[in-house]
């Protein structure tokens, strides 16, 4: 054990005295903490415009005036996405998804006003966040300090002395190792610091927080390995660099570029255009409003009219118009949420394709599990457009049937100077529709989310330490 | 011409040098394949949806050409407007993968309509595309350091740099030759597929030219700051370690904090408030006496101001006229939010001067036409095409000309743009 420990300080000691290795270490600590700082006051930038917004259009939709109902569900509501807490961390897809969306009646609006069209071109080099200077950055240095530990020993021939005087090759894997890991753990601290200062937001859970201290903890051991095992491997130091940066630049640069372009070849989407005709289309198919003798609609004004014991609309105690504004509602909903749900599936399909990748890249497995834990993946997206349908859907509703119960059919088919005044309801009925709030997820969901990718990650982990016994035995070999 | 053969021979003897030049060919190649089909998808879908429009239209017209009514012609007719891929874009795919190159617009207010965004998944467009932008920028100097770090210093630590320097006739000729043999190969690894994209992608001359040649300037800037950091007569791996430092500098961490700069010094007055406040105008017609819509909209359009006027009943020509009145209403706006992204372009574009990565990505995109500038190109095709969808409405609005089935085929098309 002493052995080990030994190795340990000697290797420690080497690195403080490598003067570019403290200058590496001091700047990507610098590095992690601007970033945090950086993140940090964007996010709540973000936050503090996206809540004024949010007052702004609550406030605009509660001042309208006495109105028809109708035209309130044309004014419809502005909603904004709030951030999860997490996402000073990792902001994830935030900056690439709109964070408002229009709900009115009869149409499903897009999210708009992301980021990343207001912004310029190098929103797409990546984002300074703590996130990405440990996913990206972090094992870069793991490789500066690291490449040379077993074989620079193995060059300037104390690799042998070492063995001679009965220094096991496991030991000494072990011993340097556990040095690089150190340092692993050094690059981490910041980021950890950064991760409690958000612990003390409201809203920050422990659960999604502990699964993203794990995962990237085990990413950083992950690379510590990884940098040792080819250090072990590699005849020269120089080999072992340039081995390693290969890899790197593979494993963080390139998969996770490619592996999306190879999803969004497999799966495509259909464009919103296509999706508004078939919804039409299909919505021709259901029933014509504009055709009199449509047999959907004629089946659901006789079925009104023996409901209400009545023989022709204008008997009907309820506005008929209310009626059918509310049944086509239905209607329309209904297809959004199933063409909705048909485009959430391929765009999960292809979410699933790209962190198959994970597989092969470890980046790729931790970037899913950290977007998920922190709720800033496609599927935190499409939880707040599902709820913003909901919300839609409700409003809308409430506002047909207001048509319905308050506004007289004969009344709402005048078209005499007069009618416009008698066709308005009091502007209470605006005030009294409650906000939207978001309902973020519980912690058992983000943990859930992001399991997938702490179980690979943990399996690399895993088979990167089983590689090191036949390597510290390959070591082994090397004694005459 | 035998000593070139040579040091050809001497390099390619080299298992690193050789397996780089030929991982180089392979990037550029499955790069410069992997924009084509992008490209090649994104016009199958624009060809896709023009029978599908068409077929949209038809349904429409069927139901309110019998009313004869042009408003209901105008209200429920969408037009599509799309962006086509130029030539070049499969160089650099820049915005295309999350700006809309589809957009469906009406005679209604246009401001509502021409920030709509496209179905996407943002996880995808997260990490950037693999286009040939990206394979160089990124990735080609991580081969000229692979190929270069040890130009010189490889010599000496191998013990041969006093006997070269020894050699008669060698000196810096043999130390140029060296160099341009290197640097001439990995141009020819990455212009060739890029050459042959070009051809088949029917790139005229001189824009690929100028592809080409930014190629090389980048490759170049490289090389020199590789030859640099080599004449500190540093080993090789120390060589390696700060050059790879520097890629990182240059093409990871400036252009972030420049993007972070940029965005806090240049606030966007948000697209959100712009469309608040276009909703407030166009809503607010309908408590406002009509005649004071219909003055605001006659004293900007004069054209229609002989139109009759409005009886009790609704009218679409009210209708559209707030509409309209709700777009020009905002139109500081619009111009101002406009603006302000404007300029963050241009302020990336002189980071460009300071950071080759960000210039070349940028000159690139420029070249390829899939920037912002791009963008705005196409909105304003879409804001003149929407002016002309207008017009051909509003003659009919306004002069209460019945709208019959066969004057769906007289409707502007883009493509007549």
């Amino acid at each position: 054990m002493s052995a080990i420990t030994l190795i340990v300080r000697d290797e420690l000691r080497l690195m403080r005295r490598n003067r570019v290795a403290v200058i590496a270490f001091a700047l990507l600590v610098l590095l992690t903490l601007a970033a945090a700082l950086i993140s940090w006051s964007h996010q709540s930038g973000i936050a503090e415009t996206r809540a004024r917004f949010q007052a702004q259009a609550a406030e605009a939709f509660e001042a309208q005036p006495d109105r028809h109902p109708h035209r309130m569900v044309h004014f419809g509501n502005f909603i904004f996405r709030p951030l999860p807490p997490l996402a000073a961390f990792d902001p994830g897809v935030d900056a690439f998804t709109g964070n408002s969306i229009f709900l009115e009646g009869h149409r499903q609006n897009s999210a708009n006003f992301g980021d990343v069209r207001q912004s310029s071109l190098l929103v797409r080099f990546g984002q300074l966040t703590p996130a990405f200077v440990l996913q990206v950055i972090a094992p870069l240095l793991l490789i500066f300090l690291g490449y040379g530990a077993v074989a620079r020993e193995r060059e300037r021939g104390t690799l042998r002395q070492m063995l001679v005087q009965g220094v096991s090759a496991r030991a000494l894997v072990m011993g340097k190792l556990l040095a690089l890991a150190v340092v692993a753990a050094l690059v981490g601290l910041p980021a950890l610091i950064a991760f409690l200062l958000i612990a003390g937001q409201p809203g920050a859970l422990a659960g999604p927080m502990a699964v993203i201290a794990l995962g990237y903890g085990a990413y950083l051991a992950l690379w510590s390995i990884i940098v040792i095992l080819v250090s072990a491997l590699v005849r020269r130091g120089r080999d072992a660099l340039l081995a390693l940066l290969a890899l790197w630049a593979v494993l963080v640069i390139l998969l996770p570029r490619v592996a999306p372009d190879i999803a969004a070849q497999a799966h495509g989407l259909p464009t919103r255009l296509e999706t508004d005709i078939a919804i039409q289309q299909d919505l021709h198919r259901l029933g014509d409003a504009h055709n009199p003798d449509d047999p959907f609609f004629n089946a659901f004004k006789q079925k009104m009219l023996r409901r209400y014991g009545v023989d022709k609309v204008e008997d009907l105690p309820v506005n008929y118009n209310g009626l059918l504004a509310v049944e086509g509602e239905k209607l329309t909903s209904g297809l959004f949420d199933a063409y909705a749900d048909r485009s959430f599936a391929i765009q999960q399909a292809q979410s699933r394709l790209t962190d198959g990748f994970g597989i092969i890249s470890p980046a790729i497995s931790l970037r899913q599990l950290s977007m998920a834990a922190a709720g800033t993946d496609l599927a935190g997206h499409r939880r707040f457009l599902a709820q913003a349908e909901a919300y839609r859907y409700a409003m809308v509703q409430h506002l047909n049937q207001l048509q319905a119960d308050a506004v007289s059919y004969a009344d709402d088919k005048a078209k005499d100077a007069g009618a416009d005044q008698r066709k308005r309801i009091s502007a209470d009925h605006w005030q009294a529709i409650p906000q939207f709030r978001f309902i973020a997820p519980t912690a058992g969901d983000l943990v859930t989310a992001s399991l997938p990718g702490l179980g690979l990650l943990l399996a690399w982990l895993a088979l990167a330490l089983l590689a090191l016994l036949p390597v510290a035995r390959h070591l082994q070999k090397a004694r005459p | 011409m035998t000593l070139l053969t040579h040091e050809l021979r001497l390099l390619l003897r080299s298992r690193m040098a050789l397996l780089a030049l030929l991982l180089v060919a392979l990037l550029a190649i499955a790069s410069v394949a992997a924009g084509m089909a992008e490209v090649a998808r994104q016009r199958a879908v624009i060809a896709r949806i023009q029978p599908k429009q068409a077929q949209d239209i038809a349904a429409v017209a069927q139901w309110a050409g019998k009313t004869q009514d042009p408003g209901n012609a105008a209200y429920y007719s969408f037009h599509a407007a799309w962006d086509a891929p130029a030539p070049l874009a499969f160089v650099a795919l820049g915005l295309r993968d999350v700006a809309p190159y589809i957009l469906r617009v009406r005679a209604l207010g246009l401001e509502a309509q021409l920030y709509d965004g496209e179905a996407f998944n943002p996880e995808l467009a997260l990490p950037g595309r693999f286009d040939f932008a990206f394979v160089l920028v990124y990735l080609a100097p991580l081969f000229v350091i692979a190929l270069f770090h040890d130009l010189v210093s490889g010599e000496r630590e191998s013990g041969r740099l006093r006997m070269l320097d020894a050699l008669a006739g060698s000196g810096r000729r043999l130390w140029a030759r060296r160099v341009l043999l290197r640097g001439g190969l990995l141009l020819l690894a990455l212009a060739v597929p890029l050459a042959i994209g070009a051809t088949l992608s029917h790139v005229p001359l001189l824009p690929l030219l100028a592809v080409l040649g930014l190629v090389a300037l980048y490759l170049a800037f490289w090389i020199g700051v590789t030859l640099l950091v080599g004449r500190l007569r540093w080993s090789s791996v120390t060589n390696a370690a700060t050059l790879a430092g520097l890629w990182l500098l240059l093409t990871l961490l400036l252009p972030t904090i420049a993007h972070v700069a940029i965005n806090r010094a240049i606030p966007v007055g948000q697209g959100v408030e712009l469309t608040l406040a276009q909703r407030e105008a166009v809503n607010r017609a309908w408590d406002i006496p009509r005649e004071q819509t219909m003055r605001a909209f006659y004293a900007g359009h004069p054209e229609w101001k002989d139109s009759p006027p409005l009886g009790h009943a609704f009218h679409w020509k009210w209708y559209f006229a707030f509409h309209q009145v709700g777009d020009e209403s905002v139109a500081p706006k619009a111009n101002a939010y406009r603006h302000g992204i404007e300029a963050r372009d241009a302020a990336a574009r002189s980071v460009g001067w300071l950071l080759p990565s960000v210039g070349v990505q940028a000159l690139l995109a420029r070249l390829a036409d899939t920037d912002m500038q791009a963008q705005f190109a196409y909105q304003d095709r879409i804001r003149a095409f929407h002016a002309r969808l207008r017009n051909h409405y509003y003659a009919y609005l306004f002069t209460d000309k019945p709208f019959g089935q066969a004057d769906f085929e007289g409707a502007p098309r883009f493509d007549d743009m």
